[in-house]
């Protein structure tokens, strides 16, 4: 109720009001390509984002490859060193441990390619 | 130009990411926007390099849009706040400026058209600080009720409507407006 009486006063408007509408007033601007000028920038921005996270997935690992080899290197040389019964008893302890991790792998690969499908 | 059918491009923006139901709300809403822009900054190229902005703030904040006030409502809202962004950077690069020793024009008015152009509405806003301006373009120009220039300007109803009052009172200081010619 106190809305609608709010509204109905701000539409009693006096002279001065509609004179100031009148000098208000503008004409529309046509488009000009305007419009499509925005949509081409939404489009390559859209683009740009998509592009963005394989990119740097990419560049990240190409940065990642040699100081990963290296950790890699090292952990088979000092498993060498390690007595055989530990290597033994991790393996007894957790005997799916090789499983679990390649699922983990497939699943995050699977996840990955599902959601770029998506896209 | 039905406010549904601008809810309905909304959704399907908002739901698909689908840039040519964008590109219909842009073509419907450009020229609102713009001429808003324009009578904030005085300058055509300016507002609309302002309005391009502004359309891609809308594209990135499209789902904020609740649905309940008009579409260019919450539009001028995202026009009224990349003209202020805009402003306060060109305030700081003035301020980096004048730290390293360059002279600078600024009287903290952004309101500026060519002299050989100046029309009566141009006179009649350059009187006006840019928070009168916003306000009093969004009344009279684009038709805003108070309770939807409230919800643009993140501004009370009441201050909307004393700003309303503020500035037809300088107005009338400033002009006999029954004299006016349109322009």
């Amino acid at each position: 109720m106190t809305s609608k009486i709010i509204n109905m006063a701000e539409r009693i408007k006096d002279a001065e009001d509609r004179l100031l509408e009148s000098i208000f007033a503008s004409t529309p601007i046509a488009d000009d390509g305007f419009s499509a000028t925005v949509v081409r920038r939404v489009r390559r921005g859209l683009w740009l984002r998509r592009l963005a996270v394989p990119v740097a997935a990419l560049i990240g690992g190409v940065i990642a490859f040699k100081p990963l080899a290296g950790v890699v290197t090292a952990v088979i040389s000092l498993s060498s060193l390690l007595p055989q019964e530990m290597l033994n008893a991790t393996t007894t302890l957790i005997p799916q441990a090789q499983t679990i991790v390649l699922g983990a792998m497939l699943l995050v690969a699977f996840m990955l390619g599902l959601r770029s499908l998506e896209e | 130009m039905g406010t549904g059918e601008d809810h309905q491009l909304v959704a399907r923006v908002v739901s698909a990411q689908d840039t040519a139901a964008f590109g219909e709300l842009v073509r419907r809403h450009q020229s609102q926007v713009r001429n808003f822009l324009r009578k904030l900054t005085g300058d055509i190229a300016t507002a609309d390099d302002l309005a391009q902005d502004c359309f891609m703030h809308a594209w990135d904040k499209l789902q904020t849009f609740s649905g309940r006030g008009s579409f260019i409502g919450w539009l001028l809202k995202v026009a009224y706040t990349t003209f202020l962004q805009s402003k306060r950077k060109s305030k700081r690069y003035a301020e980096i400026l004048e730290q390293l020793g360059h002279a600078t024009e600024t009287d903290g008015r952004s309101y500026s058209v060519q002299p050989d152009e100046v029309t009566d509405l141009d006179k009649l806003l350059a009187v006006l600080t840019d928070e009168e301006r916003a306000i009093m373009v969004m009344s009279y120009a684009c038709g805003l009720s108070h309770r939807e220039i409230s919800d643009a300007t993140s501004m009370p109803v009441g201050t909307v409507k004393s700003v309303i009052f503020r500035g037809k009172e300088k107005i009338r200081t400033s002009f006999d407006i029954k004299d006016h010619q349109h322009g």
